[in-house]
């Protein structure tokens, strides 16, 4: 191998491919980074990618080739090095850097201006291969709104272990639509978004929430002109890994087998209380209240009263830590139906206040042990459903 | 200026085992664990202390000394019941009541002269209330701070009351020796005395300077208790911060069935308590003293605050046997304890085990209320009724 690319795109390459290096593992090949040149596309590139084994990601940058080949080096020193050649002043020109792979003993020489280093590396052959997804269910979804779904559901997919399948995301493509669910026990989020490329009956399997998570990242990378606004979505036969395909960048996800929870009959049908409010002002009292149920497992406790012909209806948040103090707040509230009072983790009302992007929310409850259901005014399209907590009053 | 009454029970135990058997008054007696294993004396008759005797002292030391005394196992529910009596006569009188253990408490009369007269004639209506309903003597002590009051108490024992007036407590404290006074210990008089302080009247009149060079943070209270100054309030109980269970073992064990039963009765207790007070932990910290007396504490947090004996069990279990398998030594004294304690439940939509298993506590808790501990338990603690057969180490 013997090319040369823009220090620049190198850098910037080598930080999108960087998150899927393995950190701790078991694997030590893993904790390399694949350079391998792709003539595939009419046009010289160099690809470079990584895994950790539950997601690979692949990236291409424009380069100029020599003579084709492939290594693989370890991800922090390459990365660590070629960070360290960014010039000095921002507005100055990238340098270009040339990189010469010596065969026989493996080891990749880097030169960019009067800085040069020899870095040994791995043969390709041991690195895990990275997987090729060809055929399977293919979609194409509105990157734009890829990242808000996954933004408003990722959250609440459980972090702790215990039931792997609770810490993924439910993906169900039917027709025109793809709904994401995601559920830790306390809470769950459904959104339901268009499909830009309809799909031929319905299609489920469970996506890691760190897949996605890291995907949204990858989403949010700055877009060259021009460049087509979709992500295309590929699953497996097997439904064992899926594919997403984004400009110059790959993600491939292994899937969670299992069976995810029906989560449509967690979600109450009906309530006795709906109360309107601003998220912005919700937030705000949510966030106070949470200072002070810090100490006390995070409760927070509403009264939700209806107006009468001269006050307007209110939320009265409130929080308290034992022997050390409490607050109160109070929020407008459009409130249809009886008063009530319930109590809340305050960080899963957070949680959810913080990603909305409508200026108002319903929350409709049932009782105090039965599930609240937030669902933003204004569209259909999401709804989140939290679980109180039960505390004497 | 506060009037403050330190009231104690003499020879809590004892009185109350003399109470049931009158036989008793006159002897020695001594309440105690095992004689012939490793118990101490829990509480020793004033005809006992003449002997010498102790709390604190190991049993068979005091049978040594004294062997015609009276030795009984004592029953903790006995004392348990009288501690029942002792608060809810005390409550009768005051609304604040502070209690130090089962037999000894702080009550502020401040204020109350015009309802029951002086402080002294309250002090008195009081222990003829114990004496009549209980059938035991206490002691009391009367000043305007806690500090003087406890000080009187121990002075006026047994069935007595001194009364400190206001501005004498100075006065009531110079002559009486350093160990009186609460904070004083054995190693703080030790180094008094070392520089000739033998009471507390010199005490009060030592230089600070010494005072803080001998004992740090603890100088400031020194000279404030022997001065008779202590601004310290009579304080209702505040919620507990920990839950412990712990046991030492009549002889030393290896064997993990016998350990496991024991970890699992105690795990049933604290869980008992926790449900008797509302609350949930989060933190479970189990103790083992191996027979060379090193002690290990190991703690794990849980993911949810838990109220369940079966979650503390093998939280405690898991840590005992990692524990054990680093330290394999023999074991004197195993204990579990719970922190992080908190009100309110997180409901959870997706989890029927712990929802059955908590139902299953009440029931077990409701079932033990009517009859007893032992009328229901569980497999595991089945190792406990055959005994000590510990020779399988």
């Amino acid at each position: 191998m013997r090319m040369s690319c823009l220090q620049e795109n190198l850098s910037k390459g080598l930080a999108i491919v960087g998150r899927a290096v393995a950190t701790r593992t078991t694997l030590p090949i893993t904790n390399n980074v694949l350079l391998a040149t792709d003539p595939s596309a009419g046009r010289a590139r160099l690809k470079l990618a990584a895994t950790n084994l539950e997601i690979a990601v692949s990236c291409w940058i424009e380069a100029e080739v020599e003579e084709e080949g492939a290594i693989t080096i370890p991800a922090r020193l390459l990365t660590d090095f070629v960070n360290s050649l960014s010039p000095p002043e921002k507005h100055l020109p990238s340098e270009r850097i040339d990189l010469a792979l010596s065969p026989k003993t493996r080891t990749l020489e880097l030169k960019c201006a009067r800085f040069e280093a020899r870095i040994s590396g791995h043969d390709v052959d041991e690195f895990p291969p990275i997987p090729h997804i060809g055929d399977g269910m293919m979609t194409k979804v509105e990157t734009e709104l890829l990242a808000t779904a996954i933004r408003q559901v990722v959250f609440a997919a459980a972090t702790e272990e215990s039931r792997p399948v609770l810490t993924g995301v439910h993906a169900e493509f039917e027709d025109e639509k793809l709904t994401l669910a995601a559920a830790d026990g306390f809470r769950l989020a459904v959104h339901t978004l268009p499909l830009a490329q309809p799909v031929a009956g319905k299609t489920a399997v469970i996506i890691p929430g760190r897949s996605l998570a890291e995907l949204n990242r990858l989403l949010a990378l700055p877009r060259k002109e021009g460049q087509e606004e979709a992500v295309e979505i590929t699953i497996n036969p097997q439904k064992s890994q899926v594919l997403f395909r984004l400009q110059d960048v790959e993600m491939v996800s292994q899937l969670i087998q299992g069976t995810f929870p029906n989560y449509s009959q967690l979600i109450p049908q009906s309530y006795v209380t709906k109360a309107v409010v601003d998220v912005s002002a919700f937030s705000m009292a949510t966030r106070t209240a949470s200072i002070f149920a810090r100490d006390g497992s995070g409760i927070m406790r509403l009264v939700i009263t209806p107006g009468e012909e001269l006050s307007p209806g209110k939320i009265t948040v409130s929080a308290r830590a034992e022997e050390v103090g409490d607050n109160m707040g109070e929020i407008d509230a459009i409130v249809e139906g009886e008063a009530t009072k319930v109590a809340f983790n305050s960080k899963y009302l957070m949680d959810v206040l913080t990603i909305l992007e409508e200026e108002q929310v319903a929350l409709e409850t049932t009782s105090p042990s039965s599930p609240g259901v937030f669902r933003p005014i204004g569209t259909e399209n999401y709804l989140y459903v939290v679980m109180p907590m039960f505390v004497q009053w | 200026m506060r009037r403050i009454a330190h009231i104690d029970l003499d020879a809590f135990f004892v009185s109350v085992e003399r109470a049931l058997n009158p036989e008793l008054s006159g002897k020695p007696v001594v309440v105690g664990g095992h004689l012939d294993a490793r118990g101490v004396v829990s509480c020793a008759s004033y005809e006992a202390r003449a002997y010498g005797l102790r709390a604190g002292m190991p049993l068979t030391t005091a049978h040594r000394i004294c062997p015609q005394a009276v030795f009984l196992r004592g029953s903790f529910d006995r004392y348990r019941d009288a501690s029942v009596e002792f608060f809810g006569i005390l409550a009768d009188f005051v609304p604040d009541v502070e209690p130090l253990g089962l037999d000894e408490a702080y009550i502020d009369l401040t204020g109350f002269e015009s309802l029951y007269g002086p402080a002294r004639e309250t002090a008195s209506k009081i222990k003829s209330r114990i004496k009549d309903e209980i059938g035991i003597t206490a002691s009391a002590g009367i000043a305007s701070s806690k500090v003087v009051a406890k000080v009187a108490s121990s002075l006026s024992k047994p069935d007595g009351i001194i009364e400190v007036a206001p501005g004498a407590e100075r006065e009531f404290l110079a002559p009486l020796p350093l160990t009186k006074l609460p904070c004083v210990g054995d190693k703080t008089e030790r180094v008094l005395t070392a520089v000739g302080i033998n009471t507390i009247g010199q005490l009060a009149e030592a230089p600070p300077s010494f005072l803080r060079q001998s004992f740090g943070a603890m100088a400031e209270l020194l000279h404030r208790y022997a001065n008779g100054i202590d601004e310290r309030k009579v304080q209702g109980p505040s919620s507990p911060k920990s839950i412990s269970r712990e046991t030492t073992f009549a002889r030393d064990t290896l064997d993990r069935r016998f350990l496991q039963a024991t970890l699992r009765r105690l795990s049933e207790e604290v869980g008992a308590e926790l449900r008797a007070n509302g609350k949930r932990a989060r933190c479970i910290t189990l103790k083992l003293r191996y027979a060379d007396f090193k002690s290990i504490t190991r703690s794990q947090t849980l993911n949810e605050a838990s109220e369940v004996d079966q979650a503390i069990f093998e939280v405690g279990r898991e840590l005992m046997e990692k524990a054990l398998s680093q330290r394999h030594k023999l074991v004197r004294l195993i204990g579990i304890r719970v922190s992080s304690l908190s009100q309110g439940k997180q409901l959870n939509m997706l989890d029927a085990k712990t929802e059955r298993l908590e139902c299953l506590n009440r029931a077990i808790d409701r079932i033990r209320s009517k009859y007893g501990f032992a009328a229901i338990e569980s497999g595991q603690t089945l190792p406990l009724r055959e005994g000590i057969d510990q020779q399988k180490c």
